[in-house]
């Protein structure tokens, strides 16, 4: 029970980018469409996966004065292996993604989850931690590239769903992607404060 | 004092140990990445200028400080010994960022072949929609008389290409960018036509 529960509170109760709003410039900057959405989410799991679990296992040793150099020294290997993997077996989303996969690096998530959970937790719940805030994150992700894809581009994933070929422009701009969190945030708050 | 000394010598572990995984990875995937790179520029090579036996990078014999920043490398397409198409690969400055494009170049007809991006920064869903077929078509066998100029709406002479909605300065970097092809072609390539 307790491990499904570090599973499921990332995903809504703690969903990172929805209820901690973290994570925010990838998710302004990358959600034009649901591939990079996915691709984001996915590179950002693996991140977070393999950085909880070597914070979590280094909890003991790592001296609580310099925890946080320390976090971002590993982090930072993680992400530049990533970025290495994404470039060498999927390059196209690695072109897509472009400045956005280094930056995972000062993700606020991850970091936040080094401090606040695996620094504390053993190495299993730490993993489970992970990955729900990563699925939490990619959903989230998801959700806003849906919309954006959508309403800008007439396509999802790649796909022609609405018809005719003038869509709304301002969706994929930056601004749309402003617009679309915006309203997604004040919709789950408001459906929040009705069920509570 | 004792401190300080264990801090530092525990960050230089975490940051000996990071390190060391990081070159395992680089030395696993260098070598991927590098011949990903190469074969992508091989398939482009293919793209913009098909009827070739082998092409070699001649841009230090046919490049110097004289011609077009534009220009990043000239390369010859072979058909047997003699040279039968040129390939450009031309870096133009797009709405967002650089535009890598492959223009080739054919010698015999003094014609266009083909024009392909390899990379680019433009706006998803417009400005992009420069690296698709629909809008790379257009330049498909251009004749190169005159220089290629860009028409909003439909093209009224030979010499237009036709922009993408709504990303005309996008349209126009393409554009640039082949006619600074086509100015060095013309001049090297095709010395009776000049």
């Amino acid at each position: 029970m307790g491990l499904i529960n570090e599973f499921s509170k990332g995903v809504i109760r703690e969903n990172p980018l929805f209820r901690l709003v973290l994570g925010c410039c990838p998710a302004l900057a990358i959600t034009t469409s649901v591939e990079n959405g996915l691709g984001m989410g996915a590179a950002f799991t693996g991140v977070l996966v393999a950085s909880n679990i070597a914070i979590s296992a280094l909890r003991a040793v790592i001296p609580d004065s310099v925890r946080i150099p320390a976090y971002i020294v590993i982090i930072a290997a993680f992400v530049t292996m990533t970025d290495q993997l994404m470039h060498a077996f999927t390059p196209a989303l690695y072109t897509s993604l472009g400045i956005f996969i280094p930056l995972i690096v000062v993700n606020c998530i991850i970091l936040g989850r080094a401090e606040a959970f695996a620094n504390k937790n053993p190495v299993i719940p730490s993993i489970f931690d992970a990955l729900g805030m990563g699925l939490g994150f990619t959903l989230a992700l998801t959700l806003v590239c849906t919309f954006r894809e959508v309403l800008g581009a007439g396509t999802f994933l790649g796909m022609q769903v609405l018809p005719g070929n003038s869509p709304a422009i301002l969706m994929i701009l930056p601004p749309g992607g402003f617009i679309t969190l915006g309203c997604l945030l004040g919709l789950l708050n408001r459906l929040q404060r009705k069920s509570a | 004092m004792r401190d300080i000394i264990k801090l530092s010598l525990f960050l230089m572990l975490v940051a000996g140990v990071a390190g060391a995984g990081l070159s395992y990875v680089n030395g696993l995937t260098g070598p991927l990445i590098e011949k990903q790179i190469r074969q992508q520029k091989i398939d482009g090579f293919k793209e913009v200028y098909p009827e070739s036996d082998r092409v070699e990078n001649e841009s230090q014999k046919y490049l110097n400080a004289s011609h077009s920043p534009l220009l990043k490398e000239v390369n010859l397409a072979y058909s047997g010994t003699a040279p039968a198409g040129v390939i450009y690969a031309i870096e133009s400055k797009g709405y967002s960022g650089p535009i890598v494009l492959l223009a080739g170049f054919d010698i015999a007809t003094a014609k266009l072949t083909a024009v392909k991006v390899l990379s680019q920064r433009e706006t998803p869903g417009l400005g992009a929609k420069a690296q698709e077929r629909p809008f790379l078509d257009r330049y498909k066998g251009k004749d190169l008389a005159v220089p290629l100029e860009v028409s909003k709406g439909a093209p009224a002479k030979d010499n237009q290409i036709e922009a993408i909605t709504a990303s005309t300065i996008t349209s126009k970097a393409v554009t640039v960018g082949v006619n600074a092809a086509r100015e060095h072609f013309l001049a090297n390539f095709q010395p009776a036509k000049k």
